[in-house]
């Protein structure tokens, strides 16, 4: 047997079980306590950043997933560890231990001399395999993070059950992307990572084909595992924090549903209400 | 490990010696088992922290043994080394149905305990199952038992490389084929979770008998006591049976009546018995539909 950690697929070739992974979500998931702490005023807020940063510039040239894997590793690590100085190296030392038990964890070929950078900097084996333990014990071993990577196919699944979409690959090339993004977002972190997965599916649906929101998003919300107030939330906040960011990046088609600047989004918002209690209106909020 | 105090050697797990120790600051007593994964020059093996893990993972039921943590200690020669820290339990069903047949007051097993025993071993089992791990090395030394509770463990659970399922174990002893799956002894590249519940029926067996059911001392006799009760399979009963690397020709034994072979086992318990023994790991009941058998009606599953 292999025992590779595929993000999309957490458990081993067992793809169908996903009430199990509902069930063990929070168990991959940053302490309130710290997520309280990440805010401007207090030290955290910068540490999370600067960590962040190498890992980004450490994993350049690696796939996203790996990074994505690291940062969740940092942000528990950082649930349970205070790094009171934040001197460069230790925040170095931290970045490049999560990134690479992130590497092993998901078999991907790297030498600790990648995570050399221009000043200089050389981590010794003994300090690496120091902070990894550490890490280890902070998180209890508990390395196969469950995130939203690992739900996207139980919700895609939801909507080619009604017959709707046509093209999956590029819905889920969407969410993926938007995933990516809300990881930067430090509001973004305190939802679990389901409705994470939800609602950058709902997202991407409503940039890719916006007139099936209403289908998906009431397919979702039919769903027992997911808590229909969060994924409101997380879905608002998403279209708030993530969404004109990504806009920026794209090409706006006409069939985009977010607005590109705050005129249009009171423009369009004023236009459509939707009798529903769960009403979509056309820039894409979600209202109860 | 000076947080430890070991008291002493409890087993030859197959991956290294087994020992019970008592964590010094708590007093708690736990069971001590050295990996032999070496640490190398890039830090934490990567086949060990996958394995670990998952293990880790598995180890969240109530009827898998809980590994409790993880030490990184240097041996002799300066080498760091990895203790896995797993819960003590004192007894396992090998002790415990042995206790039952020799010694001073040899006895049948409850029947109650056979059938909340087995509950708790395909509980466990499919929790493997439903996170896709097998255990592939089931047999009763593994499935510890807290007596007192009435509670079974599934321990040692293997898993891949850096633990390999050897043909001899770490200490030369030999493994046992006693449980081992048909397909397996005939060399059979690609099994699967059916496995495990070949093995689950030989342990339910071995409860109600008091010995075990296929004891075998090579892989050629552990096939011909198989066959001998169960009847040499055909193409019939089992498809693609005679392809398999290391099928013969054997003697052409006719099935025997199961249930002589379990005399102390109605025909609940006989039945499902014998969709664990299916030839074809296809056919064979998995260990989530077993959990809903006749065979658990009286039982109260509310308590596990």
């Amino acid at each position: 047997m292999e025992f590779d950690f595929d993000l999309e697929n957490p458990l081993l070739h067992s793809n169908d079980n996903f009430p199990l992974l509902f069930q063990i979500e929070t168990d991959h998931m940053p302490s309130k306590a710290y997520l309280h702490t990440l805010n401007p005023a207090d030290s955290n807020f910068s540490i999370r950043r600067e960590i962040v940063s190498f890992i980004h510039r450490f994993s350049r040239n690696f796939d996203p997933f790996s990074s994505y894997l690291a940062i969740n590793y940092v942000d528990r690590f950082l649930s349970t560890h205070i790094i009171s100085d934040g001197k460069p190296w230790i925040l170095k030392v931290v970045a490049i231990s999560c990134i690479s038990l992130a590497f092993k964890m998901r078999k991907t070929e790297f030498s600790v001399s990648d995570f050399q950078d221009d000043g200089g900097f050389i981590l010794d084996s003994v300090t690496m395999e120091r902070m990894e333990m550490l890490i280890l014990g902070a998180l209890k071993w508990r390395m196969r993070s469950i995130n939203p990577f690992s739900f996207i196919n139980f919700f895609i699944s939801f909507f080619e059950y009604k017959g709707q979409i046509s093209s999956t690959q590029a819905l889920k090339d969407k969410a993926t992307e938007i995933i990516f993004k809300a990881q930067n977002d430090i509001k973004l972190l305190e939802f679990n990572p389901s409705v994470i997965s939800a609602s950058a599916l709902l997202f991407a649906v409503c940039e890719k084909s916006p007139l099936q929101l209403p289908c998906f998003r009431d397919a979702i919300s039919s769903c027992e595992y997911v808590n229909k107030g969060n994924l409101l939330k997380c879905y608002n906040l998403m279209q708030l924090e993530v969404g004109m960011d990504a806009y920026e990046l794209d090409d706006i088609s006409s069939s985009s549903c977010t607005p590109p600047n705050v005129l249009d989004l009171q423009y369009l918002s004023s236009s459509t209400s939707l009798n529903n209690p769960l009403s979509l209106t056309t820039t894409g909020e979600i209202r109860s | 490990m000076e947080k430890y105090e070991k008291l002493e050697k409890v087993g030859e797990g197959t991956y290294g010696k087994v020992y019970k120790a008592k964590e010094k600051a708590t007093g708690q007593v736990v069971a001590l088992k050295k990996t032999r994964l070496e640490m190398d020059e890039e830090g934490v093996p990567p086949t060990a922290l996958r394995e670990v893990s998952l293990l880790q993972m598995l180890s969240q039921s109530l009827y898998v043994v809980r590994l409790l943590c993880v030490e990184h200690v240097e041996n002799k020669n300066g080498k760091p080394l990895l203790y896995l820290v797993f819960e003590y339990l004192d007894t396992d069903l090998k002790k415990y149905i042995d206790s039952h047949r020799k010694g001073p007051n040899p006895r049948p097993l409850p029947p109650q305990l056979i059938q909340s025993f087995l509950y708790q071993l395909c509980k466990g089992v499919a929790h493997c199952h439903s996170h896709g791990v097998l255990h592939r090395d089931l047999k009763p030394q593994n499935l510890l038992l807290d007596k007192d509770k009435g509670i079974l463990k599934i321990a040692d659970l293997g898993l891949g490389r850096a633990f390999t399922v050897p043909l001899k174990s770490y200490t030369h002893e030999i493994v046992t084929l006693w449980y081992r799956a048909p397909e397996v002894l005939l060399g059979s590249t690609h099994y699967s979770t059916a496995v495990d519940m070949w093995s689950v029926g030989c342990i339910f067996a071995e409860m109600a008998r008091r010995q075990a059911l296929f004891p075998g001392d090579s892989e050629f006799q552990q096939l011909l006591h198989i066959f001998r009760l169960l009847g040499t399979p055909t193409e019939k009963d089992w498809p693609g049976v005679s392809s398999l690397r290391d099928w013969h020709v054997y003697p052409q034994w006719e099935p025997q009546n199961l249930a002589r072979a379990v005399p102390s086992l109605g025909p609940d318990g006989v039945d499902l018995l014998t969709k664990m023994l299916k030839y074809d790991p296809a056919d064979r009941i998995s260990a989530k539909a077993a959990m809903d058998h006749p065979y658990f009606d009286g039982l109260d599953k509310s308590q596990f």
